[in-house]
């Protein structure tokens, strides 16, 4: 226990000591925060829209006010025709364009269907997608709205006529920020990055310069110079989520729903993996900038399979079954779960039970093979 | 001439002799397509949706068959109070709750509107956006039912005839694959190169070389040579993989995009360069490159995330990017057959311009 305090107390000091290190520790982690709160949105603004109203009546511009008032939408101007919509389209100056025919009140008058052309520019298929359902969601509205008319002016259809309304409420974000969502995964990323990487180099550096040989032929075993490299970053890792969540919470304004221990008790769970990674990661390279990019490989493709941009869900099967393996996807939809639904240990056993397995099996790898290359 | 090519070949030994620099330089690339192709979708294919059904009664067992026909939207078990809504959404077990009030089908007998509640888990805003377009688009194709059995017409007064251009089943890949030639580009031509600039300058090795009788300009041509035919064939086989593997589509010209392409790559090796003359060593070489280049064309390009929904600060670090432009040429060419970019061609030539001249007076002043 002694042989482990020391060296715990030699490899902070080294830490400590490191400028470029504590930068890493400090300053990286908040400049990363913020630029990736404010970057890493899918949040739908400013859809650039341009129209066309050949129909200059007080029903057609009532249609295009009500794109502009949604809140989604932002004018690029009126064109005199469709060729110059298109030509807009083609050069990115609009994404999705409206055009109001001739005869549009008219035909609402005589109750016959009016067509609205909408033209979508595709190419980003989650923002497309997304601006044409709330392109059409706003001509059903007027649409609803035209009918309500209609029904005042013959009652005798009234008795005839039902209608279902959806009474829409939404659970843990009423704004749909996605900020709130992705908050809570850049702290996972951040405390990813800092413990499996600065693990993996620090082991790697005593390796460089020489000095993991000189440690192996003294009395510590191989248990105790792992136990004794780790804690520190166990320390800083905690260090690092204390920090960033309470970022997280005040300056963002992040909700924090549920418990901090059941957070702190995923968290261990959780940099077994990490740490685990980072010591992997270090009995194959030979110099730090090795251990650098491993690192980085594995945890690019954890966070790109975790459902940290797009739900898992809208993966393929094949994939979508692999993310079971991965461990940053548990911890990922735990912690958002305690930051904005306040999630309770019963409601994540299963994902508690994954990260316990999976932390365990790669921390176990990790010592197994550390202490096989240092026989 | 010959000189250049001693420097290129020495270099080209240098990389290949390192199995792991090739794995990242070749299969890097081809592992990140495959991943990023399939891996992001951002297409919600499978809705998951509970019912809550306090009315029990043929009318609104028929609601939710008519809910549920509707592509995309998965039933889960239905639920019996509302104690288990929470406790589903907490678990993740649906996206979404329809509750059916108690004396629905009586109000849908005598009264003109009965309400239905929806209640969406909207942890994730983007997501529980479409959700919820989804379940209102399913009501008022239901209104519109009930609607045309009440005026014997078909739709509504307003019909949107929607269009959807240059990507038109909406295929994520088709707007990924592409983005990705940017993305590797910067990877293998800036954040290499700045590397191995630097391990030259750590070991010694670069003066040895500056003393030789190789002109300093012979010696950084050289060096990067190697590195433009690996970001060249990166691009080529990216390319490929999305032509073959995601049926990525060629609307404009390959002609055009090989020379847009050699534009961008010379300016990611001018970044590269900038960088190795700041860098000392190859770890601040590294970071520098990751925090400099790659983590801003990854982030603030446009390459996932529209930099349209960004704040004003970050919409102008973006326009600052070479990959913003370089984004908006390759995607125009594959999916639009835009041959046309004179403003992007124009922001293109000026980054490069000033990133190559500061990048050259800076090597040249650390030489003297």
């Amino acid at each position: 226990m002694k042989t482990i305090i020391t060296i715990v107390r030699k490899e902070f000091q080294q830490i400590l000591r490191d400028k470029g290190m504590l930068r890493m520790i400090v300053a990286v982690p908040i400049i990363q925060l913020f630029i990736f709160a404010y970057a890493v949105t899918t949040d739908l603004k400013n859809v650039k829209l341009a129209y066309v109203d050949h129909d200059r009546t007080s029903e057609s511009r009532q249609l295009v006010d009500a794109f502009f008032t949604s809140g989604y939408f932002t004018s690029v101007g009126m064109a005199e025709n469709q060729t110059k919509l298109m030509s807009w389209l083609m050069e990115g100056k609009a994404d999705i364009t409206l055009n109001i025919p001739i005869g549009y009140a008219e035909g609402i008058v005589r109750g016959n269907v009016s067509d609205v052309g909408l033209i979508v520019d595709g190419q980003n298929s989650s923002l497309s997608g997304r601006g044409r359902g709330y392109a059409e969601a706003i001509i059903r509205t007027e649409a609803a709205k035209l009918m309500e008319n209609k029904r005042l002016e013959h009652p005798e259809l009234e008795t005839k006529m039902h209608r279902i309304v959806p009474v829409t409420r939404y659970y843990y974000n009423p704004e749909l920020e996605s900020k709130k969502y992705m908050v809570p995964a850049i702290v996972v990323l951040l405390i990813s990055i800092i413990s499996g990487m600065l693990t993996g180099m620090a082991v790697v550096k005593e390796k460089e310069v020489g000095t993991l040989e000189q440690l192996m032929v003294t009395p510590i075993t191989p248990m105790q110079f792992i136990a004794g490299k780790t804690i520190p970053f166990i320390f800083i890792a905690f260090f690092e989520l204390a920090f960033a969540s309470l970022i997280a919470i005040f300056f963002f304004k992040i909700p924090f729903e549920g418990s901090v221990l059941l957070m702190i008790a995923a968290a261990i769970l959780y940099l077994q993996v990490t740490l685990g990674a980072g010591l992997l990661a270090s009995t194959v390279s030979q110099i730090q900038q090795q251990a650098m990019f491993t690192v980085w490989f594995f945890l690019l493709f954890g966070i790109l399979m975790s459902g940290f941009f797009y739900p898992v869900e809208n993966m393929p099967k094949w994939i979508y079954m692999l993310t079971y393996l991965n461990p940053v996807r548990h911890f990922m939809e735990i912690m958002r779960g305690i930051f904005l639904k306040g999630v309770t240990f019963s409601d994540i056993i299963p994902q508690f039970a994954l990260l316990f397995g999976l932390g365990t099996l790669i921390f176990g790898t990790a010592v197994i093979k550390f202490r096989k290359m240092n026989d | 001439m010959r000189r250049i090519l001693a420097v290129a070949r020495k270099e080209t030994r240098h990389i290949l002799r390192d199995p792991r620099s090739l794995a990242v330089a070749i299969a890097m690339p081809l592992i990140m397509v495959v991943l990023y192709g399939y891996a992001i979708d951002m297409e919600l294919k499978r809705l998951t949706v509970a019912f809550l059904d306090l009315d029990r009664t043929p009318a609104s067992s028929e609601l939710q068959m008519e809910i549920t026909s509707s592509n995309f939207i998965t039933p889960v078990q239905a639920i019996p109070n509302r104690s288990e809504i929470e406790s589903g959404f907490r678990r993740g077990m649906f996206r979404a709750v329809v509750v059916i009030p108690e004396g629905y089908s009586e109000k849908l007998a005598t009264s003109l509107e009965s309400p239905v509640q929806i209640l969406i888990d909207g942890a994730d805003g983007s997501t529980a956006a479409v959700v919820d377009n989804y379940l209102n688009a399913a009501i008022a194709r239901i209104n519109r039912k009930l609607a045309s059995e009440a005026f014997g017409v078909e739709t509504l007064p307003i019909e949107a005839r929607t269009r959807i251009l240059f990507n038109p089943q909406l295929i994520s890949a088709h707007f990924v694959v592409p983005g990705l030639v940017a993305l590797v580009l910067v990877m293998i031509c800036a954040l290499l190169t700045s590397i191995a600039i630097a391990r030259e300058r750590e070991t010694g090795t670069l003066e040895q070389m500056l003393t030789s009788p190789v002109a300093p300009a012979q010696v950084i041509v050289g060096k990067v040579l190697p590195y433009i035919v690996i970001g060249a064939i990166d691009a080529a086989l990216i390319l490929a993989v999305g032509r073959f593997v995601f049926d990525v589509p060629m609307n404009g010209s390959w002609f055009v995009l090989a020379g847009y392409t050699i534009l961008y790559i010379i300016i990611s090796l001018g970044l590269g360069l900038l960088i190795s003359t700041f860098a000392k060593t190859q770890q601040v070489a590294m970071i520098a490159a990751l925090m400099g280049t790659l983590l801003p064309t990854l982030i603030l390009s446009g390459f996932l995330f529209a930099t349209s929904s960004m704040p004003f600060m970050l919409r102008q670090i973006s326009k600052l990017i070479p990959a913003t432009y370089y984004l908006r040429i390759i995607r125009g060419l594959m999916l639009k057959g835009q041959l046309w970019f004179p403003f992007e061609t124009v922001a293109l030539v000026t980054l490069g311009t000033v990133i190559l001249s500061v990048a050259i007076f800076r090597f040249k002043e650390r030489l003297d």
